[in-house]
């Protein structure tokens, strides 16, 4: 028998600034996007500084936030040591204002912040290993989590070459480089992370049991095969070994919706919450996502806004709203946990579901899909006022976004 | 000492809610079994909906708490089973009806 005790469970004020600071990057990235127009080029260093905002400011900080409380309940043990967050949270913040500066600000800002994402991103990834060592679990979650922090730490690390490069102080091929850094921290980091915690996750709060996971098996390998491939592809300097890995990662993300659909049809809870409709926007954005991918191998390259709309949509439809729905569940999971589980048996307690602001969510999810569609649409049309009135609307959901969450982290019952 | 009875301690414990449902254990068909001796020593036989539930040993915490409470009850242990597992079946009509579970998908 095992159990994930409360002990496991890290403290509530060691996870929060992970979450804070995760949505004010959030609202920052929708912001600063509103100076950007539909016309820009990917190889700009302004373009990788917004890139790296959202990715790491944004996406990494809760994702690392979220891990903190997650590592224990998916290998079903406590952390190797939970006080190396402690240590994590300031690097990768201080990290990240660094880097994004250095992409907008001076370039040689980059080795700095550089070193101290990696530094975060090392200790994140050993604590993670010898978690893993502790637990004789080896679930397709547990090793999701494995081979998703090798890659991490292989991304990282690509990167850093390409920091010392526009620093400076090194001189690697930046764009053949860059492909396998994408590749290695979206695909082979954040994709199976997202993959190996749905899992758990999406069954858990949708209550769905009994479903195949052949599918998901088959999206893990093929994600890993292609992280591998266009790595290999990379640093072999062959196109066709890179191209079988960019379509073999589209077939990865084929699977994994068809799980997706399992699950959902397996599904017992039918509540059409705000979890529940952020899921949707962001599984039918990740359907659309990989259509206008393929649709850009198929002109041969040649078509950017293909390439620009489809991965702008998997940042703000896919990323975006899989992380923002997953906050209402797991931020009153940690409040009610700090706050509440204390008083069970002693008073009455509130329902997970009481614990955030249902009004102000609605707004967030319908300004955010609202901005997600129109500047998607205008990054396919090439149409400025489009993109910019989007990423307007994405901001104004931001806001909203930032609203709930000080909602949710203040929210006291009315016993109190 | 009068003997207790399962009806006791099942209402004992429907008074444990599951915070993410809104639902009491017993209903949610969580409970599979409760065994009292002469001693009025209960053992309760338990599950969860999900195997990574983070709130596992609070759970059965409470349930233990809760049965406990019942006067002339002796020691009380609860055990977390995963076989048979859980599913939406075991659950009483109101939860389906509640969660708006389709048996039939």
């Amino acid at each position: 028998m095992f159990n994930v005790s409360k002990d496991f469970a890290p403290p509530f004020k060691l996870i929060t600034p992970f979450f804070i600071s995760g949505v004010v990057f959030y609202i920052l990235s929708m912001l600063s996007a509103l100076f950007y127009s539909a016309g820009f080029d990917f190889r700009e260093l302004s373009v990788a500084g917004w890139v790296h905002l959202f990715l790491i400011g944004y996406v990494m900080m809760i994702i690392f936030g979220a891990m903190a409380q997650l590592v224990p309940v998916v290998l079903e043990t406590g952390h190797f040591s939970i006080d190396w967050y402690y240590l994590i949270f300031p690097l990768l913040l201080i990290g990240t204002v660094l880097l994004v500066a250095g992409f907008w600000l001076n370039p040689i800002l980059l080795s700095f912040g550089g070193i101290l994402v990696l530094s975060s991103m090392i200790i994140f990834a050993v604590d993670v290993f010898l978690t893993i060592k502790k637990t004789s679990l080896n679930s397709l979650t547990v090793k999701a989590v494995k081979v998703s922090n090798i890659f991490l730490l292989i991304g990282i690390l690509s990167g850093f070459l390409m920091a010392l490069t526009l620093s400076g102080f090194m001189g690697v091929d930046i764009e053949e480089i860059l492909k396998a850094h994408v590749f290695a921290v979206v695909g082979g980091y954040v994709l199976i992370t997202i993959m190996g915690i749905s899992l758990i996750l999406l069954p858990m709060f949708g209550l769905a049991h009994g479903f195949n996971e052949r599918a998901i098996n088959l999206a893990f390998k093929f994600m890993i095969y292609s992280v591998a491939l266009v790595f290999a592809g990379v640093f072999l300097k062959a196109d066709i070994i890179k191209l079988v890995g960019y379509f073999l990662s589209f077939v990865s993300i084929v699977f994994y919706l068809y799980q997706i659909f399992l699950i959902y049809q397996k599904r017992v809870r039918r509540e059409m919450d705000i979890w529940y409709k952020s899921m949707i926007f962001g599984y039918i954005s990740l359907f659309v996502s990989l259509l206008l991918g393929f649709l850009y191998i198929l002109s041969g390259g040649g078509a950017n806004n293909f390439l620009y709309s489809s991965m702008w949509l998997l940042f703000v439809g896919f990323f975006a709203f899989l992380i923002n729905g997953h906050l209402y569940k797991i931020v009153p999971f940690l409040v009610w946990f700090h706050r509440f589980s204390p008083l069970v048996g002693k008073r009455k307690v509130p329902m997970l579901n009481e614990m955030y602001p249902k009004k102000m969510a609605e707004f967030e999810f319908w300004f955010s899909f609202a901005g997600a569609v129109l500047s998607t649409l205008g990054l396919l049309v090439s149409n400025d006022e489009l993109f910019r009135g989007g990423v307007y609307l994405l901001f104004m959901g931001a806001l909203f976004l930032g609203f709930s969450l000080k909602w949710m982290l203040e929210f006291r019952s009315e016993n109190e | 000492m009068s003997k207790l009875t399962k009806e006791q301690v099942y209402d004992a414990i429907k008074t444990v809610i599951d915070p993410e449902v809104g639902f009491n254990v017993v209903d949610m068909g969580l409970i599979y079994d409760v065994e009292i001796d002469d001693e009025n020593n209960v053992h309760v036989k338990m599950t969860l909906s999900t195997r990574g539930c983070p709130l596992h040993q609070m759970m059965q915490q409470w349930v233990k708490e809760a049965v406990e409470k019942l006067p002339g009850v002796g020691e009380v242990t609860v055990e977390i089973v995963w076989d048979p597992p859980w599913n939406i079946t075991m659950a009483s009509e109101e939860v389906k009806k509640a969660l708006g579970a389709n048996l039939f998908k």
